[in-house]
This record gives C-alpha cells, sequence and structure tokens, in this order.
C-alpha cells in the first residue's frame, strides 16, 4: 500500500510544489527573468540548445524526460522556469524516476550559483543514486582519450574520442592508478543483428545514443589489448568547481538520449556538447563542421589556448610487441621464431636468465596479439595453451621484467594530421586531348602521398574524391574520376607478422584504352597481395593481385553485356622524405576477359612536395594505352 | 556428547571448506560477457566504420549501479578488477611486475606491488594449473595467494 503511494507520488506531474512554496518559486522566476538567465551560454549549454535556420533554439535532446517543461524542447525560458519549479517539488522516492534536484544537478549547481537559492525554503533532496555515481568516480580532473586506428583497418583512421574521469588531480608517487579511473563515452545502442537494416539506422538517425561509463581498465583491454589500438591521453585544464559541474551534467546526460548518426552526431560531437556545457568559455562544437572525424575532435580541444595541460601515450600490443622485438639481438630473434613455432623448443644453452626473459617477454606480447580474439572467447584450444605454457615458462625464471618504456611516437598525433578535406586546382598536359585544367575536391581523408604526421603511415581511405576536368580545345567539362570510397590498406609482413595487405574501391572512372572512347564506367575494384617496409616506413614496396569490374554501355563484355572483368598485378612503392615529401609510384597490368582489347595496363606517378600541413605541390605524370597525361597542381588541406 | 562434538566440528570444517573454495563466487565481469559480442560478417565491418561507437546497456549511467563498475578499494573491487584484466593480469603475473599488479595491489591495499608482483609470481601455477580454470577459481586463488602472505599486508581484502 505504501508502496503505492510512492510509485503516484512519482509519476504525478510537478504540480506539487504549487501550494508547498509558491512564494518563493515566484521570486526565484522573477530574479532569473531580471538576470536573463535563460538567455545565458551556460543555460543554452547545459540544455543542449542550439540555434536552428529560423533562428530559434531547439535542443539537441531527444528524450523527452530531459525537458521539465512541455515546451522545454524550443524554449529555453520555459524549461529554466520549470526547472526551479521543479527543485521546489515535494519529496518523492529517489527510484524509479528521480526528483528534479537529483536528475538535474549540473542545473541545480548552476542556477544556484546564479540564484542563491535558500536552503530552508527549497530545500535540498536526498540523491542516493547520484550520490553513488559521484563518490565512485570521485573526479579531481579529467582527461580526453583518443582511440588510434585499428591496424590493417583503414576505416578506423577516424580514431574514437571519449573522456575520463581521474580520481587524481595529479600523479601522485611518480604514479596515476589509471586503470581505476571511468571512461564516459556516448555511443550508438544498436538493436539489430541484420546489416542492412544497421547501415540504415546508422545514417538516418534511427539508434539512440546513450552516453555510458566503465571503469577505465574495460577500455584499455578492449582498445589497447583486443583492438591493438594506441591511445593518446590528453589532460584537460579545468579547475575542480568545472569538472564537478560536468560529472553532474554526464550524470543528467545518462537519462536522455540523442539520435545517433555515424557522420555528423556521432561519439566524438556528443563528448564535444558535454565538455562545453561544463565550461561556457570553451569553443568546441562548432569547430569540428558537420562531418565531425573524432580527430577533428582533438584539433578543437587544441584550438583553446591552454586547455591541454599534458600528453600521454599508452601503446597498444602491438606498439609493445614491436618495441619488444627491436630490443632482441638477432641470436635471441631466432630463439624467439623457435618459441613461436613451438612453445617447447629449447632456448640455447648460453643464454642467461635475462636474455631468456627478454625471448619470452616478446612470446607473450606476439600471443596476446595473434591470438586477441581467441583467449578472450576461449574458442580456440590450441592458443589457449600456447599462451598458458608460455606463462608457466615466463614465471619460472624468477625476475621482474622491467617495465617498457616506449617514447610516444610524437608525430602520430592526431591533431597533427592534415585537415581532412582536400582540394587541387591544376593544370596538365595530355597527349591525346592536349592542355586541361583539373579541380579535385575531396570530403575525406587520408592518402599515401598525403603529409603523413598524424595518419596511420601505409593506410588510405578516401571517401568522395572527385576529379573534375576542363579541355581547352574541346572546351568541355566532365568528371573524369571520382570515388565513394577508396581504401588501401599496406601492412609490413615480417618475420612475426605477415598479414596481407589489400585494397578496394568503388566509383565511376574514365577508361582511356580502347575499350570504349574516354567512355564514363562505373568501377569496382578489389585486390591483396603483400607488402614490405624498411627504414621506419621511410620505403615501402607493395604487389596484389588485382581484379576490376567496369560497367558502361559502350563497353562489350561476355554475352554482351556492358560490362568487363579484368584481372592481374599491380606493383609500386611510397618514399617519403622526412616530412617534406612523398611519391606513389605503381603501375598494373590486367588481362581482360573475354573482350577487345585483351589486355590492358596503367602506371602512375604521385609526387608531393609539402610544406606544413596545409599546402602541397602536386606532379603527378600518368600513362595509359591511348596517352600520356602530366599534372601539375596546388593542394591545400582545410 | 563427544560425537556429537565431532559430528559438529566435522560440519564447521566441511562448511568452512565449501566456503573457502568459493568465497567470492563469479561477478560476471569477464571481457567476452562484458564488451566483446561476437557480431559476424558485415556487421562487424559497419562496427569497425564506426569505431566501436556501441555501448552496452550494462554501463549506461543510467542504468545506475552497473555490477561491474566498481573499482574503489575491497574485495568486491579486487574480484571484478581479476575477472576484467584475466589475460593481462596472468601476463604481468608471470612477469612479476607490470601495470595491472601496481593496480591490483592499490585496490587490495598492498604496500608493496613489486612484493605483491614477485609472490604472484611465484605462485603462478597455483593460480593458473592450466588454460582452463575458471574466472572463479583464478579471483579466489588470487586473492588467497594475497591474504595468506602476511608479509604483503593487503589491508582492503579480508
Amino acid at each position: 500500500m505504501r508502496r503505492l503511494a510512492l510509485l503516484l507520488l512519482a509519476l504525478s506531474p510537478p504540480l506539487a510544489y504549487s501550494g508547498s512554496a509558491p512564494d518563493y518559486l515566484r521570486d526565484l522566476v522573477e530574479r532569473s527573468r531580471r538576470q536573463n538567465l535563460a538567455a545565458e551560454k551556460q543555460w543554452l549549454r547545459l540544455v543542449h540548445y542550439k540555434k536552428i535556420y529560423s533562428g530559434d533554439f531547439k535542443s539537441e535532446a531527444d528524450g523527452r524526460a530531459f525537458f521539465l517543461s512541455p515546451r522545454g524542447r524550443t524554449d529555453p525560458a520555459a524549461e529554466l522556469e520549470a526547472t526551479l519549479a521543479g527543485f521546489l517539488q515535494e519529496e518523492m522516492a529517489d527510484t524509479p524516476a528521480q526528483h528534479p534536484q537529483c536528475q538535474f544537478p549540473a542545473r541545480f549547481i548552476w542556477l544556484h550559483s546564479k540564484l542563491n537559492f535558500d536552503f530552508d525554503r527549497l530545500r535540498p533532496k536526498r540523491c542516493t543514486r547520484f550520490e553513488e555515481f559521484w563518490n565512485r568516480l570521485s573526479a579531481k580532473s579529467i582527461t580526453l582519450v583518443f582511440s588510434s586506428y585499428y591496424l590493417n583497418n583503414p576505416a578506423s583512421a577516424f580514431g574514437h574520442t571519449f573522456l575520463r574521469t581521474n580520481k587524481t588531480d595529479f600523479a601522485y608517487e611518480g604514479k596515476r592508478f589509471e586503470l581505476l579511473d571511468y571512461g564516459i563515452d556516448y555511443s550508438a545502442t544498436v538493436d539489430t543483428s541484420n546489416a542492412l537494416v544497421y547501415g540504415f539506422k546508422g545514417l538516418t538517425g534511427l539508434f539512440p545514443g546513450h552516453f555510458n561509463y566503465y571503469p577505465y581498465f574495460f577500455k584499455v583491454r578492449e582498445y589497447n589489448d583486443y583492438e591493438s589500438r594506441d591511445l593518446w591521453e590528453y589532460d584537460l585544464n579545468l579547475n575542480q568547481a568545472q569538472v564537478n559541474l560536468l560529472v553532474a551534467h554526464l550524470w543528467e546526460l545518462g537519462f536522455t538520449y540523442f539520435d545517433y548518426y555515424y557522420v555528423t552526431a556521432n561519439c566524438a560531437y556528443h563528448i564535444l556538447t558535454a565538455l562545453e556545457a561544463a565550461n561556457p568559455d570553451l569553443e568546441l562544437s562548432d569547430r569540428v563542421g558537420w562531418f565531425v572525424i573524432p580527430a577533428n575532435s582533438v584539433k578543437a580541444v587544441f584550438a583553446n589556448q591552454g586547455l591541454v595541460r599534458g600528453v600521454h601515450y599508452r601503446p597498444s600490443i602491438h606498439t609493445q610487441f614491436q618495441d619488444r622485438l627491436d630490443r632482441l639481438s638477432s641470436a635471441q630473434r631466432s630463439a624467439l621464431a623457435a618459441v613461436v613455432g613451438d612453445y617447447r623448443a629449447p632456448l640455447p644453452p648460453a643464454m642467461g636468465p635475462r636474455e631468456s626473459v627478454e625471448i619470452l617477454d616478446v612470446a607473450l606480447d606476439y600471443a596476446d596479439l595473434r591470438y586477441a580474439r581467441e583467449l578472450i572467447q576461449g574458442t580456440d584450444r590450441q592458443a589457449l595453451e600456447f599462451k598458458q605454457r608460455l606463462l608457466e615458462r615466463r614465471s619460472e625464471i624468477l625476475i621482474p621484467s622491467e617495465q617498457l618504456r616506449i617514447e610516444p611516437p610524437v608525430l602520430q598525433q592526431p591533431q597533427l594530421g592534415h585537415g581532412t578535406k582536400r582540394a587541387e586546382l591544376g593544370g596538365g598536359y595530355s597527349s591525346a586531348l592536349g592542355p586541361y585544367g583539373t579541380l579535385e575536391l575531396r570530403m575525406g581523408l587520408h592518402d599515401l602521398a598525403d603529409p603523413h604526421p598524424g595518419y596511420p603511415e601505409l593506410s588510405e581511405i578516401e571517401f568522395f574524391p572527385a576529379r573534375i576536368r576542363y579541355n581547352s580545345d574541346q572546351r568541355s567539362v566532365w568528371l573524369e574520376d571520382f570515388s565513394i570510397v577508396r581504401v588501401i590498406s599496406l601492412s609490413s609482413v615480417s618475420r612475426f607478422d605477415t598479414k596481407p595487405s589489400w585494397n578496394f574501391r568503388l566509383g565511376v572512372t574514365t577508361v582511356r584504352d580502347g575499350g570504349c572512347d574516354a567512355c564514363a564506367a562505373g568501377v569496382f575494384e578489389i585486390g591483396g597481395g603483400l607488402a614490405r617496409s624498411w627504414f621506419g616506413s621511410k620505403l615501402t614496396l607493395f604487389g596484389f593481385a588485382q581484379a576490376e569490374l567496369l560497367g558502361s554501355p559502350p563497353l562489350h563484355g561476355k554475352f554482351n553485356l556492358p560490362l568487363r572483368l579484368g584481372a592481374g598485378p599491380l606493383v609500386g612503392t611510397r618514399i617519403r622524405v622526412g616530412e617534406r615529401f612523398s611519391s606513389v609510384v605503381s603501375g598494373s597490368y590486367q588481362y581482360l576477359l573475354e573482350t577487345q582489347p585483351r589486355w590492358t595496363y596503367s602506371g602512375s606517378m604521385v609526387n608531393r612536395f609539402h610544406f606544413g600541413n596545409g599546402f602541397s605541390i602536386s606532379l603527378e605524370v600518368k600513362k595509359v594505352p591511348q596517352a600520356w597525361e602530366g599534372l601539375l597542381a596546388p593542394v591545400i588541406y582545410f | 556428547m563427544r560425537n556429537l562434538h565431532l559430528a559438529f566440528s566435522s560440519a564447521v570444517v566441511l562448511v568452512s571448506s565449501i566456503a573457502a573454495a568459493d568465497p567470492y563466487g563469479t561477478a560476471g565481469c569477464g571481457l567476452g560477457s562484458m564488451l566483446f559480442h561476437d557480431d559476424k560478417g558485415l556487421i562487424q565491418v559497419l562496427a569497425a566504420t564506426t569505431n566501436g561507437c556501441f555501448g552496452t546497456q550494462t554501463f549506461g549511467i543510467s542504468t545506475g549501479t552497473s555490477n561491474c563498475a566498481e573499482t574503489s578499494a575491497g574485495t568486491k573491487a579486487a574480484q571484478i578488477f581479476i575477472e576484467a584484466n584475466r589475460e593481462a593480469l596472468a601476463k604481468d603475473m608471470s612477469r612479476g611486475s607490470g601495470e595491472t599488479i601496481v593496480n591490483l595491489s592499490s585496490i587490495a591495499g598492498c604496500a608493496n606491488p613489486a612484493a605483491v608482483g614477485a609472490t604472484l609470481q611465484k605462485n603462478f601455477k597455483a593460480i593458473f594449473p592450466d588454460e582452463n580454470v575458471s574466472n572463479e577459481f583464478v579471483v579466489n586463488s588470487v586473492l588467497g595467494t594475497l591474504k595468506g602472505d602476511k608479509a604483503l599486508a593487503c589491508s582492503h581484502v579480508g
């Protein structure tokens, strides 16, 4: 019976205040109007209002429960006054619905700082659930964490950003127990296992996005170990009051949702709007454009002078493995190769315990790198046994391993990367067509000849690169080449790492090989092969077996379909000289299936001279059966 | 009377030995169940393209007190930590040092992480006798080892 009463109380609309403290409410509302609080930046940010085209405000939060006023989503003043009314509302159970004071602690803190609540008339409530969250986090400082790319998955070059709340302000005793801190991210809650539905819902905002919090060790295990991604950690310069407001605000956000869009309102975007709410001086979310790439959110943080007060690097399991491997002598490497092949393989008797430890430590990282999935899922008996026996062997040598001290690869920091959009305006000459002008625009992200800082060096992923040509002799303009997506993933093979390289492209291109007379054709390319790098990735050679499917009305393939299938090898090299020059040279030969001509080829060389990370000069040479072409173009990244 | 006493004390021994075998149970906070669901094929590709911008409901802020989100000092937190970090902890234990040992020492209130590392390394085969032992077994044996070595003085695990 008592329970029922509580439930009814919890469900009743916020009218209870009217009888209890109407005078004080009137007083607060009046003062808030006099101070014009509803127009203040921080209020607008706490409720996530953005100006829409009409000039009115609309909150980006999509959950109804985020608003206490029925008009709250579009009316900042109505929401502010309803919030004050809510705070005066009578006591109610803290669960399942919360008292507005408990649900909106950041609004409470901020409004109190402006209106100086009289706690005799506005009774602070006990908020047990919020207090538990608050105490768990015990936040003293905030760090923005950027998870860099996955190996062999260029799509992940976009990275991922989330926040970490730290229990300490700075390191103490030289250590920070970061694993015990909390990661807070914004992410989509997926409710389907159908890939088509998934893609559609993700692009159209039909997945709700929620804020989640995890012990940081879950994040470290997930990114560093399971996915082998390096983490960059940016300590933010927020004072304790701002940290408190942020934590309180994250609690508020935890009870609503935002429609999740892959490219715009994604994980990076809402992390920034949360930070802005905690400190009205920050300008973050307006700096990232509508196509939000997590690396750009790191740049936005750096654009606020003094906001970053320290950068830390947390190496992935792959980086740890490589670092330990680099320290081995060649005799140790041979012994390692034997152990990796057979965990029972004895180490050479000449090796002392220190040297043996070094070998077994690399072997253990190898096991975690190679069998990350199998070990967690427990699906591969051999992988489990392999690691177990190596662990036993290592534990028998009672010497502690020294802590790895890996120099942070400072050039890989995401904020150093070139702008994700690219424009190129140039002039060239074609042996078939004479002089021409060209305009190229690219939405994102990076190709192998772009300046490499801040990006995975041997990966290329491009979205919507389009090249338009103007030919002065013919006075015509056409689309020379366009891709929806183009990917190249090079992975240097070594004794201990034999991952294949691959490429993929979907788009439209202009054919100039006798199959048709410079016709536009839809193109789908896919290939796989091997790559090898030397001199710290400055020189890379690669070789692929590649298949290409072209589709265009003038083409005549098998069964008289307007399709042409070709297959053959592609070889190439990428050379980089410092940060000033990069070059990609490649050539392919294709046998064409049951069509004329019987074969075709293509050779190209792209050289770029970089002047900082925003401007380059590109010199390109291309040879196809019907033409030699050369192009000189200034390139800007923005 | 004597028989009764004997029966009583053996019952006590039996109960306490069961308790010793399983004083903590399992928190169910292993990585396999918490983070990594076995998405297949195209979904996996799409998921990678979006950079794992996916949460698990378990850790939603609104779902309140997730059982696996406790990291403060004490036995419960130690149990969660050991389960979730099992693979990394096993490696650090065999090496006798490492970040997971430092953090575990902090949760368990052990003064000297280096000594904790040495003890866990020495007892590695008792803690991980083979690759198939349950998380529960690992939790119990790690905490048992920490408690068993009085010199470690791990004050937060009683």
